[in-house]
Formats: C-alpha cells, structure tokens, sequence
C-alpha cells in the first residue's frame, strides 16, 4: 500500500483513488470506513512531503529564508521571495476548502464506484489540459522545431501571477474527491497559467509540501490513540517516501518534453475497466 | 496597491483570525464543525495561519517611507 500511495501520489493519476480502489479490488482487508483509514493515507502523504523534502530541501532553505526576509520587509525583490509568496497565496485557498468540506467529502472515501467515476473524470481533465495548452503552444510557437523550443515560449514557477497560484492552489481541494489528481489538477492550473511543463511539476510538487504537512499535523495523532498497528504504517510511510522520491525525479525528467496525455487515457482505461469490475463484483 | 486603509483592514481581519483561533483552540467556537463539541485543532490552526497571512499582507500593503 505504502509502495502504490508512493507511485501513485506525485504522478497526475490519483493516489486516492488508487488507495480506493485497489484494495477493494484485490479484496485486501483494508476497512475504508475506519477511523484509521484517513490518518493512514496522511500518514502515507507523510511520507511523499518527507520525499519531497529531501529533493527539494536547498530550495526550501532558500524559500524559507526568502519568505522570512520579504514578510519583514513588506516588499518582494528577488526571484525566491516571490514563488514563496505564491507558494503561500497557493496554500491558503486550499488549506481553507480542505477545513471545512473534508468532513463532506470523507463520506465519499468508502465507495469505490465514486473513486472509479472521479479516475474517468481526472482523465478526461489531463486530455482536457493538453488541448488548451496545445492551442496556446500553437498561437505562441510559430517557427519551434523541437518541443524544448515549445516549452522555452513558456514561463517559469517564479513568473507565474498571484491570481493564477491562488487558482491553482483552490484546485488543491478537487484531490479531496478519491480519483482526482492533486498533481493532475496542480499541473494542468499551471500549464493554463502559463507554465512549463516541467515548472508545472516543480510549482506542483512544492504546493503540495505544506497542504500534506499541514494534513498530516493534525492527523497523525489519531494513529497513536490505541489499536492501530503503527509500526507497520510508520514502514508504509517509508515506503511511500521513496516510491515517491523516485516517482518525482522521473516526473521532472519526463515534463521536459513529455505531456499529461499518457496519464489522462491510464485513468480513463483504469476508471473503466475498475467500474467494470466492480459491476461485476470480481 | 499600497494603502494605509488597506493594510488597517488586513490587520483588523487578522486580529479576528486571531480570535478565531483562539476559540477555535479552547472549543468555545463550534461553527462549520463536524463534531459539536471539544477543541478543533485543525480550524485553530486554519486561522492561526490566516492571520499570519493577513498579517504579512498588511506589510506589504503600508505605504512605506524611504
């Protein structure tokens, strides 16, 4: 479980959905309607920000200190400054919609159908996101010959609006619902904001470390309340970091050049094919 | 946009925020909670940050003297 989360969370497929949906279908005794099954997964997403981390830990020394040094001064001067206050007006929308809807949403967790029906609709999402970028690519690019040259048309995380990161950020709570991508959504708000593909991942992938930090603090507590086998999350969670510290080295390689489409058609296939079987009830 | 009014504004909101949490923290505010009783954490700490964000959004928004 920790090794699928890992994989799973970082690329645009949905890892809970993926949570969702697999163990029911192997018919692994996972009871999703325990009051541990959430603070697993968060403790699982634990794992994936420790990842996270690691990959990015001179950029967070760097944005730390630059967030500290522009909040004191009240004026924003250099490149690191900046995506840090976008990193924070990204946070906030998201931090505020997962508050107050979660307990909504959490009723949703224990119906596999629901996660199948949502893996179609991030797919149709990722395919949605390349044909917009693609008409973009097309009004901007008129003489580039490799897609290097596409995405050099394109900006980077730092160049991004303040509008667009709060947009993007909001689209953050979508991965509430067990079948939509945090990552997808993420990335495909900042491919229509402007972004390189791979400054989309990057911009994702830092968004990500203070809403899955923020989730875990206030739900890893739970697991430590009597009856939760946490020596065997706490593996899982290991697992999970490095499933995703892998998982996020190939994404940022693949985005130089790569699109969402591959992952948009995986989960309309996997949607269906999961409906399919659980219609069945194999 | 730098304004005086603005950044009073963003200061009066984090204070309130500040508040928020603080009832928030200790249980005595139970609006858009699931459970109806006892502290919630996770709203305390939604305001706690807001208000830091209100806060840092008041600096920017002064008008500053070189």
């Amino acid at each position: 479980m920790g090794l699928l989360q890992g994989a799973t969370e970082l690329f645009p497929v949905s890892s809970l959905g993926h949570a969702v949906l697999v163990p029911s279908l192997l018919h692994w005794s996972f009871k999703q309607s325990d009051p541990s099954f959430v603070p697993f997964l968060v403790l699982l997403h634990l794992g994936t920000a420790g990842a996270l981390l690691v990959l990015y830990r001179d950029q967070w020394v760097a944005l730390i200190k630059g967030f500290i040094a522009a909040a004191i001064r009240g004026q924003i001067r250099t490149d690191t400054e900046r995506l840090s206050m976008l990193l924070l007006v990204g946070t906030i929308p998201a931090a505020i919609l997962g508050v107050f809807l979660e307990s909504r949403i959490k009723s949703l967790f224990a119906n596999p159908k629901v996660a199948a029906i949502f893996l179609i609709t991030n797919g149709v999402l990722m395919l949605g996101f390349e044909v917009v970028r693609r008409r973009a690519e097309r009004r901007a690019v008129t003489n580039a010959r490799t897609r290097a040259e596409q995405e050099d048309h394109f900006v980077t995380a730092e160049r991004i609006s303040f509008r667009a990161a709060a947009i993007v950020g909001a689209c953050q709570a979508l991965a509430f619902l067990p079948g939509i991508s945090r990552s997808g959504v993420t990335i495909g708000g900042g491919l229509l904001a402007g972004l390189r593909h791979e400054e989309a991942a990057r911009f994702s992938f830092l968004l990500a470390t203070p809403v899955i930090l923020g989730a875990g603090i206030v739900e890893v507590p739970q697991l430590f309340s009597g009856g939760v086998p946490v020596g065997e999350y706490v593996g899982g969670a290991v697992l999970a970091g490095l499933a995703a510290y892998a998982s996020a080295r190939f994404l940022l390689r693949y985005f130089r050049s790569g699109r969402l489409d591959p992952y948009g058609w995986y989960c309309v296939g996997a949607g269906l094919i999961s409906l399919g079987l659980l219609a069945l009830n194999l | 946009m730098k304004s005086n009014r603005l950044a009073f504004g963003f200061v009066v909101i984090g204070l309130l925020s500040v508040l928020a949490a603080v009832l928030y923290a200790v249980g005595v505010l139970q609006i858009f909670t699931s459970v109806t009783s006892g502290p919630h954490t996770k709203h305390a700490l939604l305001f706690a940050v807001l208000a830091v964000a209100c806060f840092i959004a008041a600096n920017f928004a002064r008008e500053k003297v070189y």
